[in-house]
């Protein structure tokens, strides 16, 4: 077809090359080491760079918390969200209200802000799964705005002031305050959000998922609950965004309704697009750039977000289905 | 005021905006039915429009004027200016990706959508910019009814875009085609059509009304800048999907009903202003769940 | 043969990567600094939605230094500048706030977004910063700074009270207050609402507008319905401009004043012949001050735009860090917030700075103007 030709051009050489980077990495011993050295590397960050670097990779592991959660909804079940921060917000006022108003401990409140996420991504999935793709996309986005909304109209949750005073988390008679401590918590938050995915890839979760994905009329002819699966991944996905949200509320100490707006869940999808979604190590990729991207080219001044735009826009024509390579080999077709 | 004379203000209020919103959603549908993409672009699209008519205005103010006559030139020159960024868009960023999984495309349309506002940022260093006019606009009431000269050609206006473009739609060969691509783009190619063609003019057709309604927009409110699009944005795509996606009588359908919501929302005691835009996406949702396929959507078995 | 290039290309790749992240980083902009110079800090929202009043107060800061350094510098140092863009996000500005720190700076100026600026209070404080705030003063940054922050523009108390008086004296009865739901714009409605029914009046409508929004017909119908004597709008001029245009076009004949957030000579030029007999509730400037005249047409002729509703705050913020610099006769972070709490006597062009024990200023700067002639005059 005439229209297609245009932009064929670049694919073959790198998807080439890149099969050979996953036949290295086949070689249980490479991956092994280069996974041993990257954890070793992260672990002593912190001990000899700036606060500025370790606050950047400090939010680029909550990053990847939360872009991996949107991967299990669109990566994974193949849903759309355009409202993700939402759960995110969720979890973090949660966090925010039990401990500055009700003065509860950090640890504690953890459970409440995952029920939370359980209740709102029943609330949000529960009624509109039934939905064709794109209406979704508008009712998640609308959903997104709504919570927004109310955070900012409600008195309870702080009102368009946000809530001020939320009390540093204390481990085992450490108050964690120093960026250093923020970032191997969210270190861990990641290594835990990649483990977790991966487990659940592997699962009968997820290759239902990925079952309905494909094809969905199949699936539910052998058995699975299309409806109830789906389900399953709005909630887990939530879930990854609450706990994130919560870690962020005890970081930022004072959160307010502009940290949770339609920019932040387009910049997460944005990322889940970008590193090839469904794809772990991709989305990991993808947090990584929109993370460092803006970090980076600060010095840029002003061009930054017009370049960064260009740049995105150059990366999607030329690799539609995100920058990580497919491993097969398949070609761009949906 | 009695309530009644509040609700007839409203109403004409809501009429109003509603055209706005409708203008603006005609080329979400319209995109939508041919390619399946949601262009999150097209309000910038519309931003692009206004600020079109806005340098028109200042610099060929010497010879075209700035009132009616000027105004009218301006927007059809920017119409056409503005439709051929739509189709340049269309051809660079959205044509590559048509065989692309559905997400890579809705972010491609993303980073248009930055591209446009930040460079327009850029340039305008954020400032908002007065869109002045040497219209001299007179209120004169019917009954209780307030309403000025400017807003009655406005409306009057996009009624008329809207008509002739629904004219176009269902009389002419072009507006066949499109109906027909948003059914089934083998079959049209096979049939002999340019699906090429009518893709570039449906985009052209979409950005030209979003510029318009953005010089509208220009002229009522006075004030233009380079996030104006983002929340008329959002208002035309949430009325796109309650008219029902992809039907264009759908979206100039949902516009008006949107506007109208919104105006009679703020009425209503716990709701507001504050509340207004939480009311109309709450609305969204509930409409959905029980008529998913929007107003004037019929019932089509759909695969994912 | 071939896996073992992989591999070593493989881990060259990666490392190449770790250390373009990390070696980049702290050393992304900041300046190179010589004996003869010393780094100031700029925070500010230099992209996204505010970017206008962002750019507008880097300007401003950056004309005090020009000016500063062509008296021969402080201390005998020229400044230098960085500028760490917050993009009025508080994710974005801790990012901001780690960068300036990162590259050393002796203080940081700037703060326009309270709700950006609220969490890096505690991380200057922790790092010893002290940072002039020019424009940010919603009442939640007085709870958390920790000492290291010092508030120039004087708080919503100020404001309201400002505004309330005015009511009071052309004898209102009841308010209508409107806000754009941002911290700032909240914040000074509250305390509005609150200082309005402890002296006994009624506040009949309360209404949120969304920012970027352009049409206040709804909101206008209800405002005529309610008819209050006066309206107070606590946000930015563009939507100020828009609300008061609507406002007056259907015939709305009371009393309007804006916050400082639309003292921006802008608010004249887009709300056009409806602005005339509006009041602004802002710091004092403009014509007020010999000093300031010069600034306006220093600040024209450097940037070729007028100057915006806080660049005059940003100029005296900049020059009370020198002045603070100068008096604590070093560069030691805890000598100059010393210094600064002591400012006693510094004439801004915005007025007198004095500081509370709470680090806000001493006394209310906020005067009343009115929309005259196509520009701002005092109105009492």
């Amino acid at each position: 077809m005439a229209e297609t030709k245009m932009k064929e051009i670049s694919l073959k050489p790198f998807e080439r090359g890149t099969e050979r980077l996953f036949e290295l990495f086949d070689n249980k011993i490479v991956l092994i080491s280069y996974i041993i050295l990257t954890l070793v590397f992260l672990i002593y960050l912190p001990l000899n760079s700036s606060r500025f670097t370790q606050q950047i990779m400090t939010n680029f592991f909550f990053f990847v918390v939360v872009c991996l959660g949107l991967n299990i909804i669109i990566g994974f079940a193949g849903l759309l969200n355009l409202g993700y921060a939402a759960f995110i917000a969720v979890g973090a006022y949660v966090t925010g209200i039990l401990s500055a108003t009700y003065g509860i401990n950090f640890w504690l409140t953890l459970p409440f802000s995952i029920v939370a996420a359980i209740i709102a991504g029943l609330a949000l999935a529960g009624p509109t799964l039934r939905l064709r793709g794109d209406y979704l996309a508008v009712v998640t986005l609308g959903f997104g705005e709504i919570v927004r909304f109310t955070a900012r109209n409600v008195e309870f949750t702080g009102g368009a002031v946000g809530l001020i005073g939320i009390e540093r988390p204390v481990f085992f008679g450490i108050v964690l305050n120093q960026i250093t401590h923020f970032y191997y918590m969210f270190f861990i938050l990641a290594l835990l959000a990649i483990i977790t995915s991966y487990r659940l890839r592997a699962s009968r979760l997820g290759r239902a998922w990925e079952y309905i994905r494909e094809d969905e009329d199949a699936a539910s002819a052998m058995g699975i609950n299309v409806v109830s699966t789906r389900l399953y991944a709005f909630i887990i996905g939530s879930c990854f965004g609450a706990l994130a949200g919560s870690f962020f509320a005890v970081k930022m100490t004072a959160i307010s309704p502009e940290s949770f707006t339609f920019i932040h869940s387009v910049m997460i999808l944005l990322a889940v697009v970008l590193g090839g979604m469904g794809k772990i190590p991709g989305v990991v990729l993808g947090a990584l750039f929109v993370t460092l991207f803006p970090e980076l080219s600060r010095g840029i001044g002003q061009y930054r977000m017009v370049i960064f735009a260009f740049v995105l826009l150059v990366i999607m024509l030329y690799r539609p289905q995100g920058i990580w390579p497919d491993r097969q080999g398949i070609s761009t077709k949906l | 005021m009695t309530l009644w004379d509040i609700l007839l203000q409203q109403l004409f209020n809501g009429l109003l905006i509603g055209a706005f919103y409708g203008l603006v959603a005609v080329g979400y549908s319209m995109v939508y039915g041919v390619i399946k993409l949601l262009n999150f672009a097209h309000a910038d699209i519309y931003m692009c429009g206004a600020f079109c008519g806005l340098i028109l205005l200042t610099f060929f103010a010497p010879n075209i004027g700035n009132t009616w006559f000027g105004i009218v030139v301006a927007l059809l020159i920017s119409m056409l200016v503005v439709g051929i960024l739509g189709v340049v868009i269309q051809r660079v960023a959205y044509q590559p990706m048509l065989k692309a999984p559905r997400l890579s495309i809705l972010i491609t349309a993303l980073a248009v959508s930055m591209l446009l506002y930040n460079a327009v940022l850029l340039m305008t260093q954020g400032q908002v910019r007065a869109f002045r006019t040497g219209i001299v606009d007179e209120s004169f009431f019917v009954g209780s009814l307030r309403m000025t000269d400017t807003r009655m050609v406005l409306l009057i206006s996009a009624l008329l875009l809207m008509l002739i473009l629904h004219l176009f739609i269902t009389r002419t060969m072009y507006g066949k085609a499109m109906r027909a691509i948003a059914l089934d783009h083998d079959t049209c190619r096979l049939m002999g059509i340019n699906v090429h063609k009518i893709i570039a003019l449906t985009f052209f057709v979409g950005s030209a009304l979003a510029a318009a309604a953005g010089i509208m927009a220009g002229v009522h409110y006075g004030t233009v800048h380079f996030f104006m699009g983002f929340l008329i944005g959002l208002k035309a795509f949430t009325a796109a999907v309650i008219g029902g996606i992809g039907i264009i009588p759908g979206a100039m359908l949902g516009g008006l009903f949107l506007g109208l919501l919104e105006a009679f929302a703020t009425q209503i005691p716990f709701i507001g202003t504050a509340w207004k835009d939480v009311f109309s996406f709450a609305f969204l949702i509930l409409f959905l769940i029980f008529k998913p396929h929007g107003i004037l959507g019929r019932r089509v078995s759909e695969r994912m | 043969m071939f896996k073992q290039k992989s591999i070593l290309f493989l881990m060259f790749a990666v490392v190449l990567m770790m250390f373009s992240v990390f070696g980049c980083a702290p050393q992304a902009a900041p300046p190179a600094e010589e004996p003869e110079q010393v780094l100031i800090g700029i925070m500010l929202p230099t992209t996204g939605a505010v970017a206008e009043n962002g750019i507008d107060m880097e300007n401003a800061i950056k004309l005090a230094v020009s000016e500063i350094n062509a008296a021969g510098g402080v201390l005998g140092r020229e400044i230098i500048t960085t500028t760490a863009d917050d993009g009025c996000d508080p994710a974005m500005a801790t990012a901001a706030a780690s960068k300036l720190i990162a590259e050393e700076v002796v203080a940081v100026v700037g703060g326009f977004c309270s709700g950006a600026t609220l969490p890096t209070l505690t991380i200057y404080g922790d790092a010893g910063i002290p940072l002039v705030i020019a424009a940010a003063n919603a009442t939640t940054l007085i709870a958390e700074n920790p000492g290291w922050a010092f508030m120039i523009n004087s708080t919503g108390d100020m404001q309201a009270e400002k505004a309330i008086g005015w009511f009071q004296e052309r004898g209102v009865e009841t308010i209508g207050l409107i806000g754009d739901g941002s911290a700032f714009s909240a914040d000074l409605v509250a305390i509005t609402r609150e200082q309005w029914e402890a002296a006994g009046k009624q506040v009949v409508t309360d209404d949120t507008v969304s920012p970027g929004e352009m049409d206040f017909s709804a909101l206008v119908t209800t405002i005529m319905a309610a008819n209050p004597g006066g309206i107070y709008w606590t946000g930015y001029h563009a939507e100020g401009a828009l609300i008061t245009m609507q406002l007056r076009e259907a015939g709305y004949e009371g009393v309007i004043i804006v916050s400082d957030g639309s003292s921006a000579p802008a608010f004249i030029e887009l709300a056009g012949p409806h602005a005339e007999g509006v009041y602004c509730t802002a710091p004092p400037f403009a014509d007020f001050l010999p000093a300031a005249q010069s600034f306006i047409a220093d600040y024209q002729a450097m940037f070729d735009r007028a100057p915006g509703a806080y660049a005059g705050l940003s100029y005296d913020a900049m020059h009370l860090l020198a002045d603070a610099i100068t008096r604590a006769g070093s560069f030691d972070g805890a000598a100059i917030r010393d210094a600064l709490a002591a400012t006693d006597g510094f004439e801004g062009i915005s007025g007198e700075v004095m500081f509370t024990e709470e680090n806000t200023l001493g006394r209310s700067n906020f005067v009343l103007l009115v929309a005259q002639g196509g520009s701002w005059v005092l109105a009492q």
